[in-house]
């Protein structure tokens, strides 16, 4: 692969009170060049971290990166000019328009008057930010500020994008409207780096990702491979007479050589079976031959909170600040 | 070269920022005026007391204002420095190429630039009120005032990046505030305290301003206080700048 972003055994620690705090554990990271990779993760688990070394603004304490070539700690100026980043906050001028921010903006990155006018005349056309391009920032909506702080990102025509949790407060249409034009980038050469917490965000825009936790990589690979190799399909059970029959009903399905996983959800059972096609018929006839009654049997497509879940043993979904992203 | 145009560029931005916004025009304008206009009818009878400085109240009391005005200004620079942390606007230049040193003096000078505003507002309001002006003496304070105000932009800037958050940030400047300004004797000459009073004041830098800007009001150059006000002030300065830019170039994480 010809990679663009490539880390060895990342490493960042905090002081705080309480002494030490690990926030990124031996991360190494191979991103190829012109694809959408994602970071997915719950809060916490590293990924801003990881992402403010890659983009120069902290120091790195362990492993080594490099971006475009250049190695991140030994020639930070040269990186920056290369990358494009835009933050959670964004951070335009909010008193100045967004053109006069754009415009700022590419001449801090060394590029003179007529040609980043000309440049930021193109980025406000395909961003559609050319119609309130002349208002002060302060008076945009949510999309039309997150346009413009991407517009900001890659004003300079940058190697690689880094988006740190680009949707965040973005409705769904919104958001739909941010992954269509972070897709178009990606299709004219960009490399798109991003994180997220949204399972909806990493699975609908991502080539490939990675799923951090704690610090740790947790596990790589396509959505759609993590889906299925990891995680399989998933099966539902609703038992009748559950709380008598539902031990029993757990240790006869796990012997079952195509069911990977049992697990106990309230008094239902949801398997982790390699094909759900096949194994619904299967798993009734199991059943109803052991004379266990069932309810409803429903079959779902594996997501990535079942990967997160098959691998952290917790829901993606229950680390308390997802709820917006998993209702959306 | 590169560094003279980033500094351009952000001296460009912050100035509009300012300028655009019109509580803090208005407040810029109106607290010096008001100082004058409130505070000095009291110094009427202060003029000839026993350990008044030479001349009129509002010759004594106008260069005070003015250093006043160089130090609030200066010591307030961290307020906007916050609010760019907590809005992401210096994380974003600092993923630019820019220069670290232009992304922390372009608003320092722009500040500056609207002190000497203001103090051409108060100069020229006081001499409608009588004060004596000696163009020189105005000229030589003028670069000691923008000596101080650097210092304490500097001081202030960095002590927001260190502490990051609004409410810390005002509990240590707040803190500076009063032992700094009534030490300098900004308002009442500290000549009029004891003995004790006067020696400290001897570590507070403003007190070296404030005592060379009543010198120099006046155009007496050869007084003592101008060169030690100099030789305190700039090599300060420096220093603080210098630290101010270190912690620049660290993290602001």
């Amino acid at each position: 692969m010809d990679s663009i972003i490539s880390t060895t055994e990342l490493r960042k620690s905090f002081r705080s009170k309480h002494g030490a705090i690990e926030a990124v554990r031996g991360v190494s990271i191979e991103v190829g060049r012109g694809e959408i990779f994602g970071f997915l993760g719950p809060n916490g688990a590293g990924k801003t971290t990881t992402l403010r070394m890659l983009t120069t603004l902290l120091p790195i304490d362990g492993g080594s990166a490099t971006v475009a070539g250049i190695d991140v700690a030994r020639h930070p100026q040269q990186v920056r000019t290369r990358i494009g980043y835009v933050s959670q906050l964004g951070g335009a001028d909010d008193l100045a328009t967004g053109r006069e921010n754009l415009i700022l903006q590419g001449r801090l990155y060394g590029g003179d008057l007529a040609s980043v006018t000309a440049r930021s005349e193109m980025l406000m056309e395909v961003l559609d930010i050319a119609e309130f391009a002349d208002r002060r920032v302060r008076t945009y909506s949510g999309g039309q500020r997150r346009r413009l702080d991407v517009a900001l990102g890659i004003v300079h025509q940058p190697e690689v994008l880094f988006l740190d949790e680009p949707s965040t407060g973005l409705d769904p249409q919104n958001r739909a409207n941010l992954w269509d034009h972070v897709r178009k980038l990606r299709d004219d050469g960009t490399t798109v780096f991003l994180t997220t917490h949204y399972l909806e965000e990493a699975d609908a825009l991502c080539d490939r990702l990675m799923i951090i936790d704690h610090g740790k990589i947790i596990i790589e690979g396509s959505p759609r491979d993590l889906k299925r190799d990891v995680a399989g399909d998933a099966v539902l059970l609703n038992l009748h007479d559950s709380e008598r029959v539902l031990t029993r009903a757990k240790s006869l399905l796990e012997a079952e050589s195509y069911v990977r996983e049992v697990k106990t959800e309230g008094d239902q059972l949801r398997l982790y079976v390699e094909d759900g096609s096949t194994a619904l018929p299967q798993l009734m006839r199991l059943l109803d031959g052991e004379r266990i009654g069932l309810r409803s049997i429903s079959l779902s497509e594996p997501t990535l909170d079942d990967v997160f879940l098959r691998e952290t043993g917790r829901s993606l979904r229950d680390t308390g600040t997802t709820t917006e992203g998993a209702a959306a | 070269m590169k560094t003279a145009r980033d500094i351009s560029l952000l001296f460009s931005r912050y100035t509009l920022q300012m300028l655009r916004n019109p509580v803090w025009l208005f407040v810029g304008f109106s607290t010096p005026v008001l100082y004058l206009a409130l505070f000095t009818p009291l110094l009427k009878h202060f003029a000839g007391v026993p350990g008044f400085p030479k001349g009129g109240a509002l010759d004594v009391f106008l260069p005070g204002i003015l250093a006043l005005l160089a130090y609030a200004s200066g010591a307030s620079m961290g307020f906007s420095t916050i609010f760019e942390l907590q809005a992401g606007v210096i994380e974003r230049f600092r993923v630019t190429p820019a220069s670290r040193f232009a992304i922390l003096i372009g608003p320092i000078l722009s500040g500056l630039m609207m002190m000497m505003v203001f103090d051409a507002v108060v100069v020229a309001v006081g001499y409608g009120f009588g004060f004596h002006v000696d163009w020189l003496g105005l000229l030589v304070l003028a670069v000691l005032l923008a000596v101080l105000a650097g210092l304490m932009a500097a001081f202030s800037v960095a002590t927001a990046l260190v502490t990051k958050d609004i409410s810390s940030f005002a509990a240590i400047i707040n803190g500076l505030n009063l032992p700094l300004l009534l030490l300098a004797g900004v308002l009442l000459p500290i000549s009029l305290g004891p003995l004790w009073m006067r020696v400290i004041a001897h570590f507070d830098p403003l007190y070296y301003l404030v005592q060379a800007s009543r010198a120099l009001a006046v155009g007496s150059f050869g007084n003592a206080a101008v060169w030690q006000a100099f030789a305190v002030l700039v090599p300060l300065c420096i220093i603080v700048l210098t630290w101010a830019t270190r912690v620049f170039r660290k993290a602001v994480a």
